[in-house]
């Protein structure tokens, strides 16, 4: 009975709280829940894809895969790192076997975060940046904006038409 | 009396059928393991029946042997449904073993009403267990058909005929089938029956029988693999078995590659055997006469590559008995015999298959061709008029094209050659028509062995590397900068560059990609490339080495840009790109061309000829005529073997005698290296395939054209030609005389 108890306690605490990985692009940090992130591959060089949508960054090899990789700052409007960026491989766990990498300033290190912390997108926010962000934590340092990686896989923002060329606003 | 408690037992069944599709309707959730096995296991069985149905048909005198065969997979059909409680299959079955096994014993003669009946039976039974694949159950919504083939089955017995039509001669069979089944409905079973089976064939893509040996051999080799890692991750890169240790990965990643290539691989036969049944059904709609020839059944393909060529092909027997093979009336007037042929090769040509389906049907008629063409707007009359045969030929692969005068219910309904070739070049191979009127129309698919690895050529083109297909690219120009102004030339904005006199279009690939253009000063290459009929000269900065890649998909968003087939890893680990010829071609606006303008340029040119210009004793040029260079070989001085004084080869299987004039073979021994190795062409005569032999030489220098200057007293009667405006010796005649045609050339 007791250890029953003490479960059901841990559990709802879980619920609470959710572990992010941060990760740098631009000025801002951002989280993605690491249950869905498969492997931080670090730097690495990309090869590019010509004629391909702007937010597609290039492909990386990755264990008998040739991963699309999106660029996070593309999407986010900003201009090319001339630094090479860091990769982390996200898994689509809606059930199609779409691995993708996602391509980022650098990785910060895991995060716990109460839920209670996070707020919803503010209203004013623009139309692109509503469908990357996924509301945003205040942390005692700054605010941490959660990303659905879902919403990052390279063929949804294919079909939002969103981010062809180049994301951002002024960019657009 | 009989006939009357017949009837009524026909109608109780259809009660208890039923119930029998009712009851186990709740549970329709899916199927489960033991039903999933029957279904595949008796499948099989009705395919290995189908076969065997239509080859009763043609050989009657193995009757015997057949029959048993397609009594055993009915009787097991019917044996394990009465296990599993499909009631209505196991009636169906029953029917139709308690006919099979009158037929086994003789007391019927095999008869074409017969054979269609028992085609039917195995339509029903292949419809039931599709309905019990999808649904869970056998249902009953068509039980009255059922009935009307247990009834016709029972017929073919010769057991209690109705009355009514037991007074009617022999060829009832089809009328009273007509009777009970309104027409519609008839047609309806029809083409569900087409349905279930394309749908059950796509099931069946989805799962491959693998021999348990090559599986066994598959697991020993991953051992291996594993145990190599072990002692590569123990021993570190710095130890001195690490060679070793490197070189024993290699030779167990290329065991297990060719294992499950190997695995991989299916007969052509287990394609073919599908036709037989389709040729014949066909040919009764169409009412044709066709007897069909297989040969090379047990050539192997890759199970996709299969899959892939299975609607090209099934459209191509399609057109050949619809358009090909003429009426039997039509083909007596025409002196051939009544019943046309049918004839489906398959055989390995140089790295590829090749499957042919050839009749010996009325041919395609150029005129038809060209007025269709005119008629649809693929060319203007003009045009039409000016066209040879073989051009015409290439229009019938143009989109929307279709020569059969009437859209009949087998073919003519837009889907046409076009289609057939884009499946077959979307898989990396090609097609080819050759036809003469009133002889018979030959379509020849050409396909690669494999898909996942592929023979490919690395190029370098604005920083980037991109993978080339070895089977788009014809040859490389390489062309220094300070020659560009002067080869390239331009027709308005478009630059072409002159090959051998004919304009060859350029695309550069840097521009095409908009890529970041790092202009090197020393020159570019352009690789000759051939796609879709389309011929144009890529043009890239860099060749890289020819590679074997293996083939990676790229995902959606990529694959939509269209210009990448794919991906793949380099051997220093980066990625390349892999170029799709065809879409390229299409994007930088390349037409297809028409190959008559290079034939007539070939004819022209006769008494000049390509050479191969090559260095055998120190500063002569010797030459010999490209058509009769098969390869140019490297190959390690250790192979080349000696006896009786004479220098041999052992090549592929076939012993070489190699001609050493300029004695490169004892300068290099004279070197005292292991690892050198000589440059070897092999020759052979084109016409003969025989003769063959080596000619070591030091340095093979350059192709190019050249005249041969006439024999006279002046040059000594000397086979001299001028290459590139250089004296060169001709090195001929190696057909049966190698040693006296050897010409001395001072």
């Amino acid at each position: 009975m007791k250890i029953v108890a003490q479960d059901s306690q841990e559990l709802s605490e879980e619920a609470e709280s959710a572990s992010l990985c941060s990760m740098f692009a631009g000025e801002e940090t951002f989280g993605i829940d690491t249950g869905k992130i498969r492997e931080v591959l670090g730097k690495r060089e990309l090869e590019r894809v010509p004629m391909a949508p702007a937010f597609v960054a290039g492909v990386v090899p990755y264990r008998g895969d040739v991963l699309t990789t999106v660029s996070f700052r593309a999407l986010l409007g900003l201009p090319e790192n001339t630094e090479t960026g860091c990769v982390l491989v996200l898994d689509d766990d809606s059930g199609g076997q779409e691995r993708f990498g996602l391509m980022v300033d650098g990785v910060g290190g895991v995060v716990t975060v109460q839920q209670k912390m996070l707020e919803a997108n503010p209203c004013t926010l623009d139309a692109k940046c509503k469908w990357l962000f996924d509301g945003a934590y205040k942390m005692e340092n700054g605010l941490l904006i959660q990303l659905d990686p879902q919403k990052l896989r390279p063929s949804r923002l294919a079909e939002t038409g969103m981010f062809r060329n180049g994301g951002g606003g002024e960019n657009a | 009396m009989r006939h009357g408690k017949r009837l009524s037992g026909a109608a109780r069944g259809d009660k208890s059928l039923l119930t029998n599709g009712l009851v186990p309707a709740p549970d329709k959730r899916g199927v489960d393991d033991l039903t999933q096995e029957f279904i595949a296991e008796s499948q099989d069985g009705l395919d290995r029946m189908e076969r065997c149905l239509t080859e009763l048909e043609t050989r009657p005198q193995d009757s015997q042997q057949l029959v048993a065969e397609i009594f055993r997979a009915v009787h097991t059909i019917k044996g394990t449904t009465g296990f599993l409680g499909f009631g209505r299959l196991e009636k169906l079955a029953h029917a139709g073993e308690h006919l099979l096994g009158s037929l086994r014993d003789g007391r019927l003669p095999v008869t074409e009403e017969l054979i269609s009946g028992l085609l039917r039976l195995l339509d029903g039974l292949r419809a039931i267990l599709n309905l019990i694949e999808e649904t869970g159950s056998e249902g009953s919504r068509a039980g009255d058909e059922d009935s009307a083939l247990i009834a016709e089955l029972a017929m073919l017995n010769g057991e209690e005929a109705p009355s009514q039509l037991a007074e009617k001669p022999a060829p009832v069979v089809p009328i009273k089938v007509a009777e009970e089944a309104p027409s519609p409905a008839s047609l309806e079973a029809g083409s569900a029956a087409a349905n279930t089976q394309t749908s059950g064939s796509s099931s069946g893509d989805k799962t491959l029988r693998i021999d348990v040996e090559v599986l066994n051999r598959m697991m020993n080799l991953v051992g291996e693999l594993v145990l190599t890692r072990n002692q590569m991750l123990q021993s570190g890169v710095e130890s001195t078995n690490f060679p070793e240790l490197a070189r024993r990965l290699d030779s167990v990643t290329a065991d297990l590659r060719e294992t499950v290539m190997q695995a991989r691989m299916q007969p052509v036969g287990n394609l073919f055997g599908k036709f037989p049944r389709m040729v014949r059904d066909l040919a009764r709609t169409c009412g044709r006469e066709v007897r069909i020839e297989f040969s090379g059944q047990e050539t192997g393909l890759d199970k996709s590559l299969l899959e892939a060529i299975k609607d090209p092909l099934t459209h191509a027997v399609r057109n050949a008995v619809d358009h090909g093979i003429e009426s039997p009336a039509d083909r007596v007037l025409a002196g051939k015999s009544a019943e046309g042929c049918l004839r489906l090769r398959a055989f390995h040509q140089s790295g590829s298959v090749v499957i042919e389906v050839s009749d010996d049907g009325a041919g395609i008629a150029m005129e038809r061709v060209l007025a269709k063409a005119v008629e649809r707007g693929l060319v203007v009359p003009e045009q039409a008029k000016e066209m040879t045969e073989r051009e015409a030929l290439q229009l019938i692969f143009l989109p929307g094209f279709s020569t059969a005068a009437a859209v009949t219910t087998v073919s003519g309904r837009g889907v046409g050659m076009d289609v057939v070739r884009a499946n077959v070049e979307k898989v990396g191979g090609s097609v080819e028509l050759e036809s003469k009127v009133g002889v018979g129309t030959t379509l020849r698919l050409r396909v690669p062995l494999t898909l996942a690895i592929v023979p490919a050529l690395v190029v370098r083109s604005g920083g980037q590397s991109f993978a080339l297909p070895q089977t788009a690219l014809v040859e490389l120009v390489y062309i220094p900068a300070r020659d560009r102004e002067k080869v390239v030339e331009r027709v308005g904005a478009s630059e072409v560059y002159r090959l051998r006199e004919r304009l060859l279009p350029m695309v550069w690939l840097d521009r095409l990609l908009s890529l970041k253009n790092e202009t090197e000063a020393h020159g570019f290459y352009m690789a000759v490339l051939e796609a879709e009929g389309c011929r144009y000269g890529l043009v890239v900065d860099d060749l890289l080495a020819p590679e074997e890649i293996v083939v990676k998909p790229l995902s959606a968003v990529l694959r939509e840009i269209g210009l990448f087939s794919g991906a793949t890893v380099l051997g220093n680990g980066t990625l390349a790109l892999i170029l799709d010829i065809a879409a390229t071609a299409a994007r930088a606006g390349v037409k297809p061309v028409m190959e008559e303008q290079e034939q007539e340029a070939v004819e022209v040119r006769q008494d000049e000829a390509s050479f191969l210009v090559f260095e055998d004793r120190a500063r002569e040029r010797t030459a010999l005529p490209l058509g009769v260079v098969e390869r140019i070989e490297s190959v390690p001085i250790s192979r080349v073997e000696y006896a009786s004084g004479r220098a041999l080869l052992q090549y592929r299987g076939e012993l070489l005698q190699l001609r050493d004039d300029g004695n490169v073979l004892e300068d290099m021994d004279g070197l005292q290296d292991e690892e050198a190795s000589v440059t070897i062409l092999i020759c052979g005569d084109p016409q003969t395939k025989s003769g063959r032999m080596g000619i070591v030489v030091r340095k093979v220098l350059d192709v190019s054209d050249g005249n041969m200057l006439e024999k006279d007293a002046a040059n000594g009667e000397m086979d001299l030609a001028l290459v590139n405006e250089r004296l060169t010796t001709i090195f001929r005649g190696f057909a049966g005389e190698v040693g006296k045609s050897w010409r001395e050339v001072a």
